[in-house]
C-alpha cells in the first residue's frame, strides 16, 4: 500500500464528493470536445465542399445590384471573354408555398444530390417532404411551371429542391446565379479583368474563397473554444474546492504519515495525483459523453462522413491531457497546504 | 564511539501564547544510552509531550542543542529529518493513528520502502495477530490496534521507539501486555524505547524513570 493507493482509496471512498467533483469536469469536457468537434468537422465539410468545385473563378452579381440574378446579356458578356473557359452556371430560385419559402436549385452534376428514393428530375430533400407532405408523384408550382417530384435526398438542413440547372434557368428567365469558370492566366488579374468588363458583376477567386471559409471557421473554432474551456475551468474550481476539503478533513490523517517519515513531496505528490486522477477520469468520461454527443448531432446533420473528422486524436488527448493538468494544477495550491501542516497540530486535530 | 541515543543540551522550546510566551522546555539537559527503557512522567504541562515532540523531530526546539544518534537534527534538511523520522524512530501514539480505510497488514506496511508483505506479516505475528492481517482498525479491539501501531513503529526496524501515553487508552489487562511488548522490544532487540505516561503501573516497566516538571527534568 503506498500514498497512490491511498489517493486511489480516497476518491472510492467519497464517491458521491469524487463524482460531484468530477461533473463540473465531466461537462466541460464534453462541452469541449462536442463544440470542437462539430466545428472541426463542418469546417473540413465546407472545405471539402469548396475544394470539391473545379473553378478558378465564381462570377456572381454584385451586392449593389440589388438582385441574385444576372441577366442574358451579362451572361453573355461573361461567356465571350477569351480568357474564361469551361462555364458552370448555376440558378437558385425561391417559391413562396403556404407561407414558406422553398429554395429550387439549378443541378450541373446529380451525383452530389443524395437521391435515397426516385430518380433524377426533380428531387425534393427529406425537409421539403416532411415540410409538405410530398413525395414522388407530388406537384409543385414555381413561378408558372407545374414540377412533378421525381425523387427524394437526404438532406434535411434546409428546404431545398433540386431540379436541373437548364430547367432552372428556363424558369428564371434564361437568368443565372452564378457562374463558375475556369482561367487562362493568373486568376486574380482575370478576376480584375472581368469586374472591370462586365458591369454589376463580382468575380472572386477560389483561393480569396478558401481563405474567407478558413477565416470564419478558425473565428468559429476560437469562439467556441472559448465558451467551452469556461465550462472546463468551473470543473477545475471544484477541484480546488474538493481537495482543500479534503485536506481539511484529512488534517490528522496527513500529520500521521509525516510522523511516520512520508516527505513533503510524497505528501503533495499523493494530493496531485488524487487531483489529477479526478482530472484524468472525467476528461475521459467527458470526452466518451461527447463522443456520443457528436455522434447524434452528426447524425442529425447528416454529416456522418464527416464523423471522424469531428473527434481528431488531437482533440480527444488534448481535452483528456487539458482536464488531467489542469486539475494537477488544482491541486497544487491543497497540496502545499498539506505539505506545510505543522505534525504536531495535524496530530492533535479531531 | 557516541552511543547516546537522544542528547538533549539546554533546549527551549517556547510558544507564543497571546501576548505571554510560554517555555513548554526551559534549558533541558537529558541524555539517553542506546538499548536504555526510559519512561517519562510529570503533571500535564510539564513538557513531557513537548519533549516527546522534539525526540521524534516532530517539532523543532527554539533554541538549545538536540541529536539523535549523534546527529544534530539543525542541520538536517526537511527530507533527511522525514527519512531519519522514518528508518530510525518509531511512533506509538495514545490513539494509536490507524488509517481506518487500510487494512492491518496495510498499516503496517504504509511506512517501507520496499513493501515486503512477508515482513509485515511476520512483525503482526510476533504481536500475536496472525490471522488479523486484514481487519480494518475499526475491527480489531483498542489493544490489537496498538499492537498494529507497534508494529507498524517496528517495520523499518528503528533503533528507537517513542511512545506517548501508550496505554493510555487500554484497560489494564491490554495496558500490561502493551508494556510487555516494549520490555521485550527492549531486552531481546536492544531497541531504546521513550515512554511518556502518567500512569505508574506502566511506568514501572522501564529500566529509568525521568520527573517532569516546568519543562526540566527534576529527578
Amino acid at each position: 500500500m503506498d500514498l497512490y493507493k491511498l489517493a486511489f482509496n480516497n476518491i472510492r471512498r467519497r464517491k458521491m464528493r469524487s463524482a460531484l467533483t468530477m461533473l463540473g469536469i465531466i461537462i466541460g469536457a464534453a462541452t469541449l470536445m462536442v463544440l470542437l468537434g462539430v466545428t472541426a468537422g463542418t469546417t473540413t465539410a465546407i472545405k471539402d465542399e469548396t475544394n470539391s468545385y473545379m473553378y478558378d473563378l465564381a462570377i456572381s452579381p454584385a451586392s449593389t445590384t440589388g438582385t441574385l440574378l444576372m441577366d442574358t446579356e451579362t451572361v453573355s458578356k461573361i461567356r465571350n471573354m477569351p480568357q474564361l473557359y469551361d462555364f458552370r452556371e448555376v440558378t437558385l430560385l425561391s417559391e413562396e408555398i403556404n407561407g414558406t419559402r422553398l429554395f429550387f436549385e439549378g443541378t450541373n452534376n446529380w451525383k452530389d444530390v443524395r437521391i435515397i428514393n426516385g430518380t433524377e428530375g426533380v428531387v425534393i430533400n427529406q425537409a421539403v417532404a416532411d415540410k409538405f407532405g410530398y413525395g414522388i408523384g407530388s406537384k409543385i408550382k414555381v413561378k408558372d411551371q407545374e414540377l412533378t417530384v421525381t425523387g427524394i435526398s437526404k438532406e434535411v438542413t434546409a428546404l431545398y429542391v433540386h431540379i436541373n440547372q437548364a430547367q432552372a434557368k428556363e424558369i428564371a428567365g434564361n437568368r443565372v446565379g452564378a457562374i463558375y469558370v475556369q482561367t487562362n492566366g493568373d486568376p486574380k488579374t482575370v478576376a480584375d479583368e472581368v469586374e472591370k468588363q462586365v458591369t454589376g458583376v463580382s468575380a472572386v477567386t477560389k483561393s480569396d474563397k478558401v481563405e474567407e471559409v478558413q477565416e470564419m471557421t478558425n473565428q468559429a473554432l476560437l469562439f467556441m473554444g472559448i465558451i467551452a474551456s469556461m465550462a472546463l475551468l468551473v470543473g477545475i474550481i471544484s477541484v480546488i474546492n474538493t481537495m482543500l476539503i479534503s485536506v481539511m478533513e484529512r488534517t490528522r490523517e496527513l500529520g500521521v504519515l509525516k510522523a511516520i517519515g512520508f516527505t513533503n513531496w510524497e505528501i503533495k505528490g499523493s494530493i496531485l495525483f488524487e487531483s489529477g486522477f479526478l482530472g484524468f477520469l472525467g476528461g475521459v468520461i467527458g470526452v466518451t459523453l461527447g463522443i456520443i454527443g457528436i455522434i447524434v448531432i452528426a447524425n442529425a446533420l447528416n454529416l456522418e462522413e464527416y464523423m471522424a473528422g469531428m473527434m481528431p486524436v488531437w482533440l480527444i488527448l488534448g481535452v483528456v491531457g487539458g482536464a488531467t493538468i489542469l486539475s494537477i494544477l488544482a491541486g497544487l495550491y491543497p497540496s502545499m497546504k498539506a505539505s506545510k501542516l505543522e505534525v504536531v497540530e495535524a496530530l492533535r486535530n479531531e | 564511539m557516541n552511543n547516546h541515543v537522544l542528547e538533549f543540551k539546554d533546549v527551549w522550546k517556547t510558544y507564543p501564547m497571546g501576548d505571554v510566551h510560554v517555555n513548554a522546555l526551559a534549558g533541558l539537559n537529558l541524555t539517553l544510552e542506546e538499548g536504555s527503557f526510559t519512561a517519562v512522567m510529570g503533571p500535564s504541562g510539564s513538557g513531557k509531550s513537548t519533549f516527546l515532540h522534539v525526540a521524534g523531530i516532530l517539532d523543532t526546539p527554539s533554541r538549545g542543542l538536540f541529536r539523535i544518534n549523534g546527529r544534530q537534527t539543525s542541520e538536517l534538511s526537511l527530507k533527511e529529518q522525514a527519512l531519519l523520522r522514518r528508518n530510525e524512530i518509531g511512533f506509538v501514539f495514545q490513539r494509536f493513528n490507524l488509517l481506518s480505510q487500510l487494512s492491518a497488514l496495510e498499516n503496517v506496511m504504509l511506512p517501507m520502502i520496499h513493501k515486503d508483505s512477508e515482513k509485515a506479516m511476520g512483525v503482526l505475528d510476533k504481536m500475536g495477530l496472525d490471522g488479523k492481517y486484514h481487519k480494518r482498525p475499526t475491527q480489531l479491539s483498542g489493544g490489537e490496534q496498538q499492537r498494529v501501531a507497534i508494529s507498524r513503529a517496528l517495520i523499518n526496524d528503528p533503533s528507537l521507539i517513542l511512545a506517548d501515553e501508550p496505554t493510555g487508552e487500554l484497560d489494564t489487562g491490554n495496558a500490561q501486555s502493551i508494556m510487555h511488548i516494549l520490555q521485550d522490544l527492549n531486552r531481546d532487540d536492544g531497541v531504546s524505547i521513550v515512554v511518556v505516561t502518567h500512569n505508574p503501573s506502566s511506568a514501572s516497566f522501564a529500566d529509568e524513570i525521568i520527573k517532569m516538571r516546568d519543562g526540566v527534568v527534576i529527578k
